[in-house]
């Protein structure tokens, strides 16, 4: 842009004087620094097309896989290292863990030992959130019934999702070792308890980028009326570069704030700010050569462009009709229903990892809200009609073939009948259980129809199977075309992985 | 003994010595011999300079043969080394010998591969230090048991590396890659142990047909005929009985108290789980038929169907999924002259065509993101890479009929994608070759069912996804089209 036409100018003759005032000691030797970063960047830059004779080895000796990007467009897409079976991610969590034994686990030796003493072998040596002394065991709270070709048993809670029931791949036997909301859920989404991981929208972005540059790469929605207690690091980046982490959009109104120009400030006139704005951070970044600048001056440039497409991509008005009443959604709400609907219409414009999260299904029985027999009932109303559309929506189109569901929790519940503080409350409700919790996933490669892992009669300790998070991490990655201990991100002297440090184990019986 | 070695010449203080040291040798190998224990890693650190030195006896005590057959008449000059030669020889098949107990000691082995060569070893040294000895004896009659001794010494030599090679390089080593006539005419071949003559564990006994196999599959590596660790077997009935370095694994009729049992039945993070190393356990039918063949007595002889009730070993035994190494210089040399106009095309419309993978030359476009900016004239931008494009998605783009022909020169495409754009049943007609599609996505376009009648032809087409416009489940479609249609 010509000097004479940038109504800024006058920013940027301040801006010389300014430097010309702090030239300083300190300053020679920030430059000094700033050098070995340009130098940092120029690598980044030109960087040669790897070849066996170049390629850089990790620790086990191992040719690196290369994820560097031009650091003017972090985000742009990258291919898979082995030809992908999903392209991209819906993952529905429902945080505070739905039982799986009022869902999908159905146990006719807990209807049998309902009411009865839970007996000492199964609680010697386990912690519990709640439960004290020797609780009841309890039986499933609704009927279940067997359907489809597979034969899956399911409760009468979720009549619309059992219209789907064969195409969907059910892992029975999951385990974690963490029994509170925020650490399991950082688990399930992080690959970690403790704070400070990035990602698996993250990671999966790092790696692949994302086709839409118009778009986040990575959009979290929540419903609910709550965040998850893991907060916003479920969606954050750790230690990988800040561009990867999940955008948080809003389910009604603005999709981000402040992303709409204010009231009087034309597009035009917006641009040129951020023209100047674009100047000034290449200046300064020709002068000290940090990469943050220029991940700064992209993240201004996305947002620019989201002003167009994150709007259009949000706005549900557009969907007819039909569609709407078909997902439940009602325009305005922040449902779930509505999330879902979003979810299929960033899918269709290449966004790569959607994550919704549904808050409240941490069924204790202590109030009406977190009991089984009430605040459940709305949870699987709120859930069941929207999911069984998003399927029938992806799979009309096509696109159930490249994108991957994953609907679960952060851990199971048990088998007896939480009784806080000894006392039975007047509303039923299930405890913490991290021996044991069901997930399932559709599309995106895996077997339809298919149950993996078994527990034993009360559903409460996994006999066959048991798969791990970082198990389930490693599949999931498999699917979209990772080996996981090959994206990598070298951090504290260790390429580090979403699947950290014990070994993960694909789950082949589920993949097709 | 110290006066002994002090008080002889040279030459028999060098015998001395050298015999002295092949005695104490013998005594380590007969009293601390390999047992498949781990030792220190310090001795596993010596003991890896064995493969490294034991060459060098091995060529010395070949080369004195050669000399003594050239030393006869034209090389004469040849015969005054032979002494020193085989003096070397001694010490280095000494050094090798010890070097090879300490890596056998330390390293976890055992069994009768390893027992043999270390023999072999022993006995090279013994009969280099015979051959030095005798080759230079003052009486006559003595020194002609030298030519014997040394022929003997070349046998042993060839067995004892044999056997070496066949420990490091895996027992066929040799054979493995023979021409099939020649390993015809030395009637070497595929074999094992040779059937044992034993009324145990026959095919139709039930150890034979259904225990035996899960210990192939799981247990043989590590506790099989060439490494049997904690000198376990489970290659065998009797080998399974005998059990290892800790006695029994199998208390017959009582699989609680059976180490075998208990080791697969712990939980698998623990240090003792077996199979070690992470490999597969063995899973939950497989381990309820060896309690079951355990309670019932352990037997070799009873019937494969003797036991009710068992188990079919019901998980299908998925394979493990593996990741194949990129060849970086073969992917380039694939991509060849593509690569450079891949990335024409790259620069032109970022993020639009990209390669299937980082080990492909296949490549996929997604144009969907663009919308109405991706037209016919972007598409036919697409042209010189036509071939090589596997997936096509132009959902929601702006093209139209025009690209019909574009499209049908994407010959080798699988999947393609067209939902909501302005195409219609010319698209279908012109596509009508493209025989390798497997996927097609017409959703809320304006074909018609006359229109899909075009792909029946397409033999590999198995789903094609056209609802949403005037096509729907109870639409006259051809008979061939009716279940790969989903709605």
């Amino acid at each position: 842009m010509a000097d004479k036409n940038n109504p800024y100018r006058g920013l940027r003759a301040e801006q010389t004087f300014a430097q010309l005032q702090s030239q300083t000691r300190r300053h020679f030797l920030q430059t000094l620094g700033g050098g070995l970063g340009s130098m940092f960047l120029g690598s980044m830059v030109s960087f040669q097309p790897a070849t066996a004779a170049n390629v850089e080895r990790d620790i086990d000796g191992e040719p690196r896989l290369d994820f560097r990007r031009d650091p003017r467009s972090p985000l742009s897409a990258l291919p898979p290292q082995f030809a992908a079976r999903a392209k991209r991610v819906i993952y529905l969590h429902m945080a505070g863990a739905p039982s799986q034994l009022e869902l999908f686990e159905y146990k006719p030796e807990l209807v049998k030992l309902d009411g009865q003493d839970c007996p000492q072998s199964l609680l010697a040596g386990k912690r519990f959130a709640f439960i004290t002394g020797v609780p009841k065991l309890m039986g499933p709270q609704y009927p279940f019934h067997q359907t489809g070709e597979s034969g899956h048993w399911i409760s009468d809670r979720l009549p619309h999702l059992e219209k789907h029931l064969d195409e969907l791949c059910f892992i029975k036997s999951m385990r974690t070792d963490q029994f509170n909301h925020a650490p399991a859920q950082l688990l399930v989404q992080t690959g970690n308890a403790r704070l400070g991981y990035p990602s698996l929208g993250s990671w999966v972005v790092y790696g692949l980028g994302t086709e839409n540059q118009n778009l986040p790469g990575f959009i979290v929605l929540i419903s609910g009326g709550n965040i998850p207690d893991g907060g916003k690091q479920l969606w954050g980046t750790g230690f990988l570069p800040s561009v990867y982490q999940g955008v948080q959009c809003r389910s009604h109104g603005e999709p981000v704030l402040y992303l709409k120009s204010p009231k009087g400030v034309s597009v035009s006139e917006r641009r040129n700010v951020l023209n100047a704005i674009d100047e000034l951070n290449q200046q300064h970044y020709a002068e000290f050569g940090n990469p943050e600048t220029v991940t700064r001056i992209a993240q201004y440039e996305m947002s620019f462009r989201m002003q167009m497409d994150a709007t259009d991509a949000m706005d549900i008005h557009k969907e007819p009709e039909a569609v709407r009443a078909r997902y439940g959604s009602k325009v305005g709400e922040g449902s779930f229903a509505n999330n879902c609907l979003v979810a299929r219409r960033l899918a269709e414009r290449g966004v790569r990892f959607i994550q919704l999260y549904h808050w409240g299904w941490d069924s204790h029985g202590s109030n009406a809200g977190d009991s089984l027999n009430f605040g459940f009932v709305k949870r699987c109303a709120e859930v069941d009609q929207p999911i069984a559309a998003l399927l029938s929506d992806l799979k009309e189109r096509g696109m159930l073939d490249d994108t991957l569901i994953v609907w679960g929790g952060e851990f199971g519940r048990t088998s007896m009948r939480e009784n806080r503080s000894g006392q039975v409350t007047k509303f039923t409700g299930r405890d913490h259980h991290p021996g044991a919790f069901t997930i399932w996933m559709a599309g995106g490669g895996v077997k339809p129809g298919m149950t993996h892992g078994q527990t034993d009669d009360l559903g409460y300790e996994i006999v066959k199977d048991p798969v791990e998070v970082r198990d389930l991490h490693a599949t999931m990655l498999y699917l979209l075309g990772f080996d996981h201990r090959r994206l990598n991100y070298s951090f504290q002297g260790l390429d580090q992985k979403l699947t950290s440090v014990k070994p993960a184990r694909v789950v082949a019986e589920v993949v097709a | 003994m110290i006066e002994l070695v002090r008080g002889a010449s040279g030459r028999s203080r060098f015998g001395l010595i050298a015999l002295i040291s092949i005695l104490v040798l013998f005594a380590l190998l007969l009293f601390a011999p390999p047992d498949g224990n781990e030792r220190a890693q310090l001795w596993q650190f010596v003991g890896r300079f064995h493969p490294l030195s034991v060459h060098l006896p091995i060529a010395l005590l070949i080369i004195v043969p050669l000399f003594e057959f050239a030393g006869r008449n034209r090389f004469s000059y040849l015969l005054p080394a032979v002494d020193f030669l085989l003096g070397l020889a001694v010490c280095a098949a000494i050094a090798a010998a010890y070097l090879g107990w300490s890596l056998g000691r330390s390293g976890a082995y055992s069994g009768p591969l390893i027992t043999q060569h270390m023999w072999g070893g022993a006995f090279v040294a013994c009969a280099a230090w015979a051959c030095w000895f005798l080759r230079e004896h003052p009486n006559p009659q003595v020194r002609r048991s030298y030519l014997f001794v040394l022929v003997a010494s070349v046998a042993l030599v060839s067995f004892t590396g044999y056997r070496g090679g066949q420990l490091s390089q895996g027992e066929a080593h040799l054979t493995e890659f023979m021409p099939e006539p020649l390993a015809g005419i030395l009637g070497v071949g595929a074999s094992g142990d040779p059937p044992a003559n034993s009324p145990n564990g026959g095919p139709n006994t039930f150890y034979g047909a259904r225990v035996q196999p899960v210990f192939s599959r799981q247990c043989v590596t590590c506790h099989g005929r060439s490494k049997h660790k904690s000198n376990l077997r489970l290659d065998s009935y009797e080998a399974a009985l005998r059990g290892g370095k800790h006695g029994a694994v199998i208390k017959a009729g009582d699989p609680k108290t059976s180490e075998l049992f208990h080791r697969i039945t712990l939980p698998s993070s623990d240090d003792d789980f077996m199979p070690a190393d992470k490999k597969r356990p063995v899973s939950a039918a497989d381990v309820k038929l060896i309690e079951m063949w355990i309670a019932s007595g352990a037997s070799g002889t009873i019937a494969a169907d003797a036991i009710k009730d068992v188990p079919t070993t019901s998980t299908p035994v998925v394979a493990e999924v593996t990741f194949k190494e990129i060849d970086l210089d073969a992917v380039a040399k694939e991509r060849g002259s593509l690569a450079q106009q891949v990335a024409e095309i790259q620069k032109r419309f970022p993020n639009v065509l990209d390669y299937e993978s980082r080990g492909s030359a296949d490549l996929v476009v997604n144009a969907a993101w663009m919308g109405p900016k991706f037209g016919d004239a972007e598409l036919a931008a697409l042209a010189p890479v036509n071939e090589r494009i596997v997936l096509a998605d132009f959902s929601s783009t702006g093209i139209t009929d025009k690209s019909a022909n574009a499209i049908a020169a994407m010959k080798h495409v699988r999947t393609l994608r067209l939902m909501h754009t302005k195409i219609s049943d010319s698209t279908l007609q012109a596509i009508r070759s493209l025989d390798q599609l497997e996927t097609v996505s017409l959703f809320g376009t304006n074909i018609t069912p006359t229109g899909l009648a075009n792909l029946t032809q397409l033999h590999k087409l198995q789903r094609i996804y056209a609802g949403g416009q005037k096509v729907a489940a109870t639409s006259p479609v051809p008979a061939e089209l009716k279940d790969k249609l989903v709605f």
